[in-house]
């Protein structure tokens, strides 16, 4: 066989098999550029309030924290809702103190994560739908490590949910529809449809075979468009 | 059916090059070393904890005072820099580190302004890293970061002359490590560069070029599904068969 015949006989079966993964390819490839991706990490949804802090809030002194709480590791004085904070964690465990008394403030309840995911959320008037707290089996959408924490559900344009750390009431991560769909493009797009690697067998065997195949396909261009074109160039030359 | 072959054949001349580019930079994410390409080969948790002396730290207040005036403050943080405790004042926040902040470094003891020197940036750099290269330039650069372009801070930038080329970057105000970076990670990114058809090298794959090619390469394989479900129906593929 020719190096043309057998290019169009291994494109048309290679193809039959990996055509389809070709489509998912740039369906889900497509669907990733066009969208902006600081749209689709949701940075759009959040206002990063400056909240200066006040010297006159803070009565709970630093070193009396440390009598009381003598592990206290990665301490930040900062501001929730308006009032003077201290966050600070402990091991694993993370702790919110009113810096005005020293007052525990964790594990927060759900009407402060409401209200703090109100005051973070960009658009002041949105309505809250839902909240509800995840403590164990997080969602796929939820890294394991930031639990427990509340979801606070919005009303608004493609369901925006903010996570809230139930025990130092910040901002974890939030998500919406665009986002959650560009996790499973991402799935699709690398073949792995649990873990989102890029390193297993399947996408290996599919992206050989889609290559070899692309190969073959190259090709039959060059034979049916740039030889095409000498061809015809000859047969003009000749008959002039 | 005539026009979807035609579309077929001439998108392939059109994007033909890039998929090959796309299929070529898949496979090299498929098998290569993922710890590798990260850059941290040299990166360690920094060492030398010392304990902070509770009893000797400024309050808060005094901080926010002799700050107050020059400028607002949303947080203090307690960190600990080469052994020594620091606060660090945060003027504007970003939504995420490595966006736009604005930082002063204190000295928790005195409450002096410490400014990152080049002497410093070198200091802390080695304390994360366990290579065994020497330093060969230090310089402080600001964004667009070649290796690092999601940065929007200025940086310190401590090269050392190991075989891997590593250089550590530190945030030049607040003292961050942002990360290490090597040839290993350089290699990759120059594939991500390809694949995302970043060719500005803007470290984003939200361009015009790749959503062109996209929506192409997109009209590419309908036409080519469809080219193969003509050719099933027909009862080519059978034929191809038969003749063996």
């Amino acid at each position: 066989m020719s190096w043309h015949r057998s290019s169009r006989t291994y494109h048309k079966w290679l193809m039959l098999f990996v055509g389809l993964q070709f489509v998912i390819w740039s369906i889900s490839g497509a669907y990733m550029v066009l969208l902006d991706i600081d749209y689709i990490h949701g940075d759009s949804l959040v206002i990063k309030h400056q909240a200066p802090l006040n010297s006159e809030q803070i009565n709970y002194p630093i070193a009396q924290l440390y009598t009381d709480h003598p592990d206290a590791e990665n301490l930040v004085l900062t501001t929730l809702l308006g009032s003077a904070v201290y966050r600070f964690s402990e091991g694993k465990a993370k702790y919110l103190l009113s810096a005005d008394t020293g007052k525990l403030l964790s594990p927060i309840n759900e009407a402060d994560a409401k209200q703090i995911a109100k005051h973070k959320y960009a658009k002041s008037n949105a309505k809250v739908t839902q909240v509800s707290m995840v403590i164990d089996n997080p969602p796929r959408e939820l890294n394991a490590r930031h639990l427990p924490v509340w979801r606070v559900d919005f009303d608004d344009f493609a369901s925006p949910s903010f996570y809230i750390s139930v025990e130092s009431g910040e901002l974890v991560t939030k998500r919406h529809s665009f986002w959650r769909l560009f996790d499973w493009m991402f799935s699709f797009h690398v073949m792995d449809y649990i873990e989102e690697d890029a390193s297993n067998k399947l996408l290996l065997i599919v992206t050989l075979s889609g290559l070899i195949a692309s190969l073959f396909g190259f090709v039959l261009t060059y034979f049916r468009v740039f030889r095409a074109k000498k061809n015809r160039q000859n047969k003009t030359r000749r008959v002039i | 059916m005539s026009l979807v072959k035609s579309i077929h054949k001439w998108l392939s001349v059109l994007i033909g090059l890039q998929l090959l580019i796309w299929l070529g930079t898949g496979l090299f994410f498929n098998l290569m070393d993922h710890n590798k390409s990260r850059g941290n080969e040299y990166r360690v948790k920094s060492a030398g904890y010392s304990v902070i002396e509770h009893d000797r730290l400024l309050t808060l207040n005094t901080i926010l005072k002799q700050s107050e005036l020059k400028q607002p403050v949303n947080t203090i943080k307690l960190i600990e820099l080469l052994g020594k405790p620091y606060y660090l004042l945060n003027h504007y926040q970003g939504l995420y580190q490595h966006f736009y902040n604005e930082h002063t470094l204190v000295n928790a003891y005195t409450g002096e302004q410490v400014i990152i020197n080049d002497e410093m940036a070198q200091a802390l750099a080695h304390n994360s890293y366990s290579g065994n290269g020497e330093i060969r330039s230090t310089q402080k650069v600001s964004p667009p970061i070649v290796d690092f372009l999601k940065e929007k801070n200025t940086v310190w930038q401590v090269a050392f002359d190991d075989k891997l080329n590593t250089s550590v970057y530190i945030d030049a105000n607040s003292g961050r490590l942002v990360g290490h970076s090597n040839d290993d990670k350089r290699f990759a990114d120059f594939f991500f560069m390809l694949h995302f058809m970043d060719f500005g090298s803007t470290g984003s794959f939200n361009n015009w070029l790749i959503i062109l090619f996209a929506l192409f390469t997109l009209v590419f394989c309908l036409t080519g599904v469809i080219w193969v479900l003509e050719l099933l129906s027909k009862g080519r593929y059978q034929r191809a068969f038969s003749k063996k």
